[in-house]
């Protein structure tokens, strides 16, 4: 369980720190003002000092005023499911990443239609075969917009 | 009255059953594009833009046109139905589409969408109709500190809108900053924030940040409930739609004032995605239903859409008579518009009055038959929410990926929509706002170039957003609307006080 | 042995090469990597080049034109490296292939692609806003050295060939100008015709719907020799009545932008010959004349050892300002 304390805190160090790396890429560039008007640098470093400050004081207001005590962020079966749903979206990319859209594509209406739809096997994979077949002739025959291709489709002989 | 002989003079070249075919089929694969994942009208343009090449200028400019009106609508239906916007410059329709679809008044919903958005784009059409000329001279008196002020009043039309804290909220515009400044500076030539990083090379894409924050993100919410959720029982008929139709009329302010924002945002050229933001941040400030705003309310649809495409289609002036395009689609009919050995500017109205007021025409019917089109499809788009969560969730989830490689063909923006996805969650559940984030992500950018420039232009004077009557008025205006409420604030408190003061009196 | 081993694995290493050798064909579809956004002059290049082949079905191959015109066309030519040995994508550009490295820190060198050929020249012009007093180019940079940065000389991004020829202009005249970087061409000439800025120096086609109009006046081209084209385009003068920039008294004598097609590393020698036969048929079509003369490109076909010199030149000139103005990243 996640307590909405934890939530608040842990977002407020998050965005923080992504402040931090913007203030930190802003600093290369020069961050003054010159006669031909503000450097490079100068509005990402104020923006990203503005992001710095906003989460110090969102992380200040969730210490001090505790008026989240005690309320949940995200329960046991709730927890469960956003992972499991985030975690099959991640397998998803890396699989795509490695072996293309299209199998990818299958791999992941199969598994979440059967695991997370509670559907018998069959129902996912046809899902996922139709939607990749009519993804490949829309898209691709269709309108000439290539997706990425892995080394199946490489066997295959289609490009 | 003269543009009125000139129009229908258009419409005399326009109105062949030649042009008519080609902007039935224009419209339908516009459509087509528009509610297909990863697809939207730059690629039907382009797909067929080879083809125009031996074509009559005319004809490939109402085809190619055609598609774009198609898109549009298109782009509004996965909007309303899915949380994802076909097309940048429907995001703004989401806000109060998908609830009201999810209330399961889906029919509703696009019937609103679709009939403003029709609307706009006629009031659009008009006014280039009737202004032309005039119009190209206006925009001329553009340069950047002009651009700068719309941005800003863009902006503060905005801010100081949502009930959220406003430190979530300056994280969230930060945020959006941050995120609009990644990649190639063309003030200085210099790449900021990209960290050595090649996949940062091209900047973060407006596009796949939208899909991961409302697409990906809103399907988190969902899937929290559990995976089971049924479809949607709408009920859907054709009467809906006339019945929804019947209501317009009630909404008269909001469409007027929606397409006098478009058309100004399409002119000036802020451009229609900025455009839509104000008029759905204008809507909620001055509406009476101003807290069910968000929740599925129909100005909240009305709004957006009509600015949307009253934007669109006057800014197909700009892009004729001065070869600005106000989108990624107009960019690529220029490109079109050169390879048939037509040159935007001025004279093109001169030297090719058929090419161009047969284009104007052409928008006319274009539109009608978008509308008429688009609205049959409802019933069958709307059924699409019945098919069950479990099965429909996962494909979407696909859909939103293949959408996010298709921007700009690279890996690395399915992390990012991955990535993006998480960040939405986690704010929409901690009441970070969003939406600033994105309009941010919009204009932040452009507002910086703008104002860089001006800078340069005026050797480092600040006076120079002052230095008009233009740009004074439009920097006025944005700081009126920066303060608004809290001029609305004091002005209640005074005549609280004042009517407390006479109670006490009596 | 170990020589034996080499040999064998130099002679399985060249088989493939040999095959290629008869000559190389296509066998699958071939990408056109565009290094600007759609719409851009880039972007029209490549879908022109791309339509003539379909036209004239040169290749069989289907073809897909891809945008990568992120980091000012950089996106694109990292993508290209990291497509080694693949003869499928042919990358579009001009000389950003070689300047861009100079001025930003990038995923490639200029040696990490292979040079195809180039099709054409863009030629570049001196314009101002015809409200103002300057009917020849001498008088405008008189007027600019008279007050030195004062003067608004508008043009398309930053530390790019607008910005480069500018520097040129100023190194060879004395002249001091505010330089403005807008997003692109048309955002100058627009500018210039609102009399926002005093001067740009747009390609012919960016300028010729405001010329037409009669809000901006062309005061010299830069090129050896005047443009091509004695019809008239506004009142009495043609293209060709415009003077060279030398002849107006401004000693910068050439600056063109060339039209340029790259391969990845590592290509077969035949593949290359393969796209310089297809480009060079593309470049005799009569659609690709009609092409250039409705943008008064000049055509100029390089390929092989003539493209390669022209490189060397045109990047040792360009170089030079760069260095001059301190725009190059270590």
């Amino acid at each position: 369980m996640i307590s909405r304390f934890t939530a608040e805190l842990a977002t407020a160090v998050g965005t923080a720190t992504f402040g931090a790396v913007v203030l930190g890429g802003a600093v290369e560039y020069g961050i003054g003002w010159d006669s031909a008007g503000p450097e490079p640098g100068a509005f990402p470093f104020y923006i990203g000092a503005m992001i710095v400050v906003a989460s110090g004081v969102n992380a200040a207001r969730t210490v001090m005023q505790r008026p989240l005590a005690g309320r949940v962020f995200l329960d046991r079966a709730r927890f469960s499911r956003i992972a499991s749903f985030f975690g099959l979206a991640a397998a998803f990319v890396l699989l795509s990443v490695y072996l293309g859209l299209y199998v990818a594509t299958v791999l992941y209406l199969s598994a979440a239609i059967w695991w997370q739809g509670r559907y018998r096997p069959w129902v996912g994979a046809v899902c996922g075969i139709t939607a990749s077949l009519f993804f490949y002739f829309v898209l691709e025959k269709g309108f000439q917009v290539p997706l990425l291709k892995g080394p199946i489709e490489a066997m295959l002989g289609i490009y | 009255m003269e543009n009125i002989a000139s129009l229908f003079y258009g419409f005399g070249v326009a109105l062949s059953a030649y042009h008519i075919g080609l902007m039935l089929v224009g419209v339908l694969l516009g459509i087509l594009v528009g509610v297909l994942p990863g697809l939207g009208a730059p690629n039907g343009v382009s797909l067929l833009l080879p083809l125009t090449f031996s074509m009559d200028p005319v004809a490939a400019i109402i085809l190619l046109t055609s598609i774009y009106w198609g898109a549009l609508f298109g782009g509004s239906t996965t909007s309303i139905l899915f949380n994802i916007p076909g097309e940048p410059s429907s995001v703004a329709t989401t806000f109060d589409g998908y609830p009201l679809a999810h209330k399961g008044k889906p029919t509703e919903a696009l019937s609103y969408a679709f009939l403003s958005a029709g609307f706009g784009a006629m009031v659009g059409i008009i006014l280039i109709t009737l202004l032309s000329s005039s119009v190209a001279e206006f925009a001329l008196r553009f340069s950047s500190p002009e651009f700068f002020a719309v941005y800003l009043l863009a902006f503060c039309s905005f801010v100081g809108l949502g009930g959220s804290s406003p430190f979530k909220t300056m994280v969230s515009i930060g945020f959006g900053f941050a995120f609009a400044a990644v990649g190639m500076d063309s003030v200085s030539g210099n790449l900021r924030l990209t960290y050595g990083i090649d996949e940062l090379l091209a900047g973060i894409s407006f596009l796949v940040a939208v899909i991961g924050l409302f697409g990906i993100g809103e399907l988190m919410l969902t899937i929290e409930e559990g995976f089971e959720l049924a479809g949607i029982r709408a009920r859907i008929s054709v009467k809906d739609v006339l019945s929804t139709a019947a209501t317009m009329p009630r909404y008269w302010v909001a469409l007027l004032r929606s397409a006098a924002i478009g058309c100004w945002m399409g002119i000036t050229p802020g451009g229609p995605t900025a455009a839509s933001f104000m008029s759905y941040a204008l809507a909620k400030r001055f509406s009476r239903n101003r807290d069910k705003f968000g929740t599925g309310e129909p100005e909240g649809i009305i709004s957006p859409e009509t600015a949307d495409h009253s934007a669109g289609t006057s800014a197909m002036l700009p892009m004729i008579a001065l070869g600005v395009p106000g989108s990624a689609t107009a960019a690529v009919m220029m490109g079109g518009l050169m390879i048939w050995g037509l040159n935007p500017g001025p004279m093109l109205f001169v030297e090719r009055p058929d090419f161009v007021w047969g284009l104007i025409a052409s928008m006319y019917l274009g539109n009608v038959v978008a509308v008429i089109l688009v609205l049959t499809t409802v019933p069958l788009f709307a059924a699409i929410l019945r098919i069950p969560f479990s099965i429909i969730g996962p494909i979407i989830v696909v859909t939103c990926f293949i959408g996010a490689y298709t921007v700009g063909n690279r890996a690395f923006d399915l992390w990012l929509a991955l990535g993006f996805g998480a960040i939405g969650y986690v704010f929409k559940k901690l009441d970070y706002p969003i939406a600033p984030m994105v309009l941010a992500m919009v204009i932040g950018d452009k507002a910086e170039d703008a104002f860089r420039q001006s800078m340069i232009m005026s050797s480092g004077s600040m006076k120079i957003f002052w230095s008009n009557t233009l740009v004074a008025s439009l920097m006025a205006g944005a700081l009126l609307l920066a303060f608004w409420p809290l001029i609305t604030a004091g002005v209640d408190r005074l005549l609280g006080s004042v009517g407390a003061a006479r109670r006490g009196h009596t | 042995m170990r020589k034996l081993i080499s040999l064998s694995v130099a002679l399985l290493a060249s088989v493939p090469i040999a095959a290629d050798a008869a000559s190389w064909q296509p066998i699958k579809p071939i990408e056109f990597v565009v290094t600007s956004g759609a719409g851009g002059g880039t972007d029209n290049f490549a879908r022109v080049v791309q339509a003539i082949i379909l036209k004239y079905k040169f290749i069989d191959q289907a073809i897909i034109v891809t945008n990568k015109g992120g980091g000012s066309g950089a996106e694109g030519f990292v993508y290209a490296k990291m497509q080694a040995k693949d003869p499928y994508k042919l990358t579009f550009g001009t000389s950003n292939e070689y300047l861009l490295p100079y001025v930003a820190r990038l995923g490639y060198k200029p040696a990490d692609l292979t040079p195809v050929a180039n099709m054409a020249a863009d030629e570049f012009l001196l314009w101002v806003n015809s409200a103002s007093s300057f009917k020849d180019a001498k008088a405008y940079i008189d007027a600019a050295k008279a007050s030195p940065g004062t003067y608004k000389a508008g043009g398309s991004q930053s530390k790019d060939t607008d910005q480069i020829l500018t520097g040129m202009i100023e190194a060879a005249t004395g002249a001091k100008f505010i330089y403005v970087p807008f997003q692109g061409g048309n955002a100058a000439a627009v500018q210039l015709a609102g009399g926002h800025i005093d001067s740009n120096v747009n390609n012919p086609n960016e300028n010729i719907g405001h010329w037409k109009s009669g809000a901006v006046r062309p005061l010299c081209v830069f090129s050896p020799t005047r443009l091509p084209g004695t019809a008239k385009v506004v009142g009495d003068m043609a293209w060709s009545d415009i003077p060279t920039c030398k002849e107006a008294g401004l000693p910068v004598d050439q600056f063109q932008m060339p039209r340029t097609v790259w391969l990845p590393l590592g290509v077969p020698a035949e593949a290359v010959d393969f796209y310089v036969d297809i480009l060079k048929k593309v470049s005799e079509t009569p659609e690709w004349k009609e092409w250039l003369d409705r943008n008064l490109q000049t055509p100029r076909f390089l390929a092989g050892k003539d493209f390669t010199d022209f490189i060397v030149a045109d990047d040792l000139k360009s170089k030079k300002v760069i260095e001059a103005q301190g725009w190059i990243v270590k």
